[in-house]
């Protein structure tokens, strides 16, 4: 086939080198990302679904969501199998588009679903052994640990029956994948030919994912329904998923119809919007009787994390951007010490957090003599316990009769919030300088022309092209105040019981404890990391409308 | 031509503000300057003093004890977490540049079978939580560690060692990307040039293109270095002994467990444990706005 294609050899060759020298230069790495960047998020997976302290013990399923979330666990989990059972429904979709008008491209989904069988098989020998690994020092207990033995015992682990036997799916599914890869680059044309193979490959993975977690969901959910009916309970699952996902269902149609597709149609007619609301209400409703149903059985230190930790987001965020902007837009004048003042804004934020929430801490002492206190004193206001005051403030401002549920953020939770405020603003400050920069004076001088000044130019020029700074902030601010942790951990007080433990928190008390419960910490780890991505989508959506990219 | 003249003033009058309003936006300005340095006024403050009178609530010192600094180090056992931390950032900056600087070449300058797919990946590795992660990769290194302690005893080690702190931090999608994004502003006739010259991908990578990134991989090397000086979960996590834990530990032992009640003991080492990062923060100021306007993050 060389001896074919003489006249390009001399390219091939290059091509080869530059190939192998790109790989060499990415090998370190990505042998680094991958280990702990990607391998990580599969492996948590993997912990999650079974009883794990110290070592590995037996399979659990879902056990460890549903102690977090409840019935709602798996309504989750039926939501995500339907979901990566649509992606590869849609994914087929496109390669059948693809292949419509040449039928032998379509060779090409077969290496692609072979593709897709090695690297399930891959996963299933690798997960399969990976725990006899891990369980090496468990199986040599009583015995005393030489490094013969213990190497002996790590490439016995190798030989495991379940092993060898995965190992031999693994083998012919690649092999397969091998001779399925030659003969369509012999026989079917050569164009996109990746693009296909990744098509059906994806496709192939999420059909598979999508089947293995229905398939568990549904056991799962058997298993718990059969569980109760022993106990004489009715266990009432499948009309909570039924009801939670038509809930959101409506919700959701309600919110499609009026974001675009009928919208224009209906403005204005009176019936459009009745449906509208109607459809709407009723989606609310089931969600708001529903929800704290199947959320009942939930963790409720986990469910009080989250509070905390939405309440943290939702008082920063804001602050933070709103100062960061009034900072930006002064800054931005023609005025003297620009740089001076940019220095000085920044320095909460690089300097370590450790040094910083030490002084916070001691700012807002509960001590009459605190700097917090005197200046309360000033005011004529009594000395507050700040960072050991688990009460929420409004209860503290207007006395009992405000109900516990309403009375905010603790006023411990409120330094820390002080502080991420402290500590972000002059970081929005000069992400939002770099954003104004960005625009255009011409701009401006169009706007002064038709006679905007001040605050109209800065409503309808600068607001709107700040656009796409604002929302990156917003995002980024979001995800931050969502992962925080060390400031956190560094000014929590026992005396204010858990009023600041973020989920965060409460994951590293849950694996640092005497009888760490890996298994459980990863499954809150994926429920954080779900969180953080519907808001992100949320956030995309709305953005999507709002953003102006110019 | 009056009304002519007429625009000319209206566009020239904002950008001639009223005096009144530009001293208020000074004073605003100032307002949140003051409130940016005040808590380091008071830390540098309170280091000074004894612990009588930071809790009688006194602001400045009646005198100035500069020997606070030299009890706190001791106290704290300063000696040995910053040497820590000095030697844990070293080897992760070393690595780290010997590690992503041909990654994001490779990405920003070469072709090669699979790379919009690999980058892709590489991006989609930072949507991820830490805390996603952090267990399994807690998990990881413990085992990582039986076996290489097996294989090599006990310089093999890698919990209470250094790799455990280093090499998970050697290679960052996000340090990749950064470095990728100005690699790929070199001009293109450089490596024609160099390649004429004779010159192959690494030795146009040590001597044309580091050369000219200098700015990007310090703003790597400011990054990486902050990233491991501010450290605190993962050393908790995998460093069971004082040999290796690094000076953010150091300093929350000290303020939690052993100066519980000395304050000023507390603010003086405080004080210590920020000055490496302000020096640099002085010293490469520009880089560090330029870096982070440009890419959002401090990595």
């Amino acid at each position: 086939m060389l001896e074919q294609r003489a006249p390009f050899t001399v390219r091939r060759r290059r091509v080869l080198l530059e190939n192998l020298t790109a790989w060499l230069f990415l090998a370190p790495a990505g042998a680094i990302i991958f280990l702990f960047g990607i391998f990580p998020v599969t492996f948590a997976f993997f912990v999650s679904l079974h009883r794990w302290r110290r070592f590995p013990d037996d399979f659990r399923g879902l056990d460890s969501y549903v102690k977090a979330m409840g019935n709602f666990g798996y309504v989750v989990f039926f939501w995500l199998s339907l979901a990566l059972l649509l992606l590869a429904a849609y994914t087929f979709w496109r390669l059948w588009r693809d292949c419509r008008d040449a039928p032998g491209r379509a060779g090409w989904i077969l290496p692609g679903v072979a593709g897709a069988g090695a690297l399930i098989a891959l996963f299933n020998w690798f997960f399969t052994l990976l725990p006899v690994v891990l369980n090496v020092p468990v199986r040599l207990r009583g015995q005393e640990m030489t490094r013969d033995l213990f190497i002996g015992e790590f490439f016995a682990s190798f030989r495991f029956e379940a092993v060898l036997a995965a190992a031999d799916v693994l083998w012919t599914l690649l092999l397969l994948f091998v001779l399925a890869l030659l003969l369509a680059r012999r026989f079917l044309p050569g164009a996109e030919a990746l693009r296909l193979l990744l098509l059906a490959t994806g496709a192939a993975l999420a059909l598979t994912a999508g089947a293995l977690l229905l398939q568990l969901t549904l056991d799962e959910i058997g298993l718990a329904i059969a569980g109760a009916q022993e106990d004489g309970l009715e266990l009432p699952v499948w009309s909570q998923i039924i009801l939670i996902s038509a809930g959101a269902g409506l919700l959701g149609a309600a919110l499609w119809l009026w974001q675009g597709a009928l919208g224009d149609y209906m403005d204005g007619r009176f019936a459009g919007r009745v449906l509208l609301v109607v459809l709407a209400v009723i989606g609310a409703v089931l969600l708001i009787v529903q929800l704290p149903q199947a959320l009942a059985e939930a963790d409720d230190d986990m469910l009080q994390g989250f509070s905390v930790t939405v309440m943290y987001s939702f008082f920063s965020v804001p602050l933070q951007l709103t100062l960061g902007l009034g900072l930006a837009v002064l800054l931005f004048q023609e005025i003297r010490g620009k740089s001076f003042f940019r220095m000085l804004y920044f320095l909460p934020y690089i300097t370590p957090f450790v040094a910083t929430s030490t002084v916070f801490s001691l700012l807002f002492s509960h001590r009459s003599a605190s700097p917090a206190n005197q200046f309360l004193g000033l005011l004529g206001i009594e000395s507050q316990n700040w960072l050991l005051e688990p009460t929420g403030v409004l209860r503290l401002i207007f006395g009992e009769q405000v109900p516990v549920a309403l009375a905010g953020p603790g006023l411990a939770l409120v330094v820390i919030i002080f502080y991420n405020v402290w500590v972000y603003a002059g970081y929005s400050t000069v992400i939002f300088l770099a954003g104004l920069g960005n625009i255009p004076a011409t701009l401006y001088e169009a706007a002064r022309i038709d006679g905007a000044t001040g605050w109209k130019q800065f409503r309808h020029v600068t607001l709107p092209l700040l656009s796409p700074t604002t929302f990156f902030l917003i995002l980024i601010a979001t995800i931050g105040t969502f992962q925080a942790f060390t400031q956190i951990f560094l000014m929590r007080r026992p005396g204010a019981f858990k009023a600041v433990d973020t989920i965060n928190i409460y994951i590293y008390e849950e694996i640092q404890s005497g009888n760490p419960n890996y298994a459980y910490g990863s499954a809150m780890a994926f429920v954080l990391f779900a969180v953080i991505l519907v808001l992100t989508l949320i956030q995309n959506r709305i953005a999507g409308r709002r953003v102006f990219y110019g | 031509m009056a009304e002519r003249v007429q625009q000319i003033e209206v566009m020239q009058a904002p950008a001639r503000r009223p005096g009144r309003g530009r001293a208020l936006g000074y004073l605003v300005l100032a307002a949140g300057g003051l409130l940016a340095v005040l808590p380091f006024l008071w830390m540098l403050s309170w280091s000074l003093m004894t612990n009588v009178e930071v809790t009688v609530g006194r602001v400045l010192p009646a005198q100035v004890h500069w020997s606070n600094y030299l009890t706190a180090w001791d106290k704290a056992n300063f000696s040995q977490f910053m040497w820590n931390s000095s030697r844990i950032t070293a080897i992760t900056v070393c690595g780290l540049l010997m590690f992503c600087v041909p990654a994001a070449y490779a990405f920003a300058r070469m072709r090669f079978w699979g790379r919009n797919v690999l980058f892709a990946i590489m991006l989609a590795t930072l949507m991820i939580p830490d805390i996603v992660t952090l267990i399994p990769n807690f998990l990881t290194i413990v085992w990582i560690n039986r076996l290489s302690q097996s294989l090599f005893g006990p310089a093999g080690a890698w919990m209470n060692n250094w790799p455990s702190l280093t090499i998970p931090f050697m290679a960052s999608a996000f340090t990749i990307f950064l470095l990728r994004q100005f690699f790929s502003q070199i001009p293109d006739e450089l490596w024609d040039a160099a390649r004429i010259d004779g010159a192959g991908h690494l030795r146009f990578l040590l001597r044309v293109v580091v050369p000219l990134s200098r700015p990007a991989i310090m703003t790597v090397v400011i990054f990486s270095f902050i990233g491991s000086w501010n450290a605190l979960l993962w050393p908790l996590l995998v460093i069971q002994t004082d040999e290796w834990r690094p000076v953010a530990f150091g300093l929350t032992k000290f303020v939690q467990a052993d100066a519980g009640d000395e304050f000023h003991l507390q603010m003086a080492a405080s004080v210590i444990m920020i000055l490496p990062i302000l020096l640099l923060y002085f010293v490469a100021q520009k880089q560090f706005t330029v870096g982070i306007a440009t890419t959002g993050t401090r990595g």
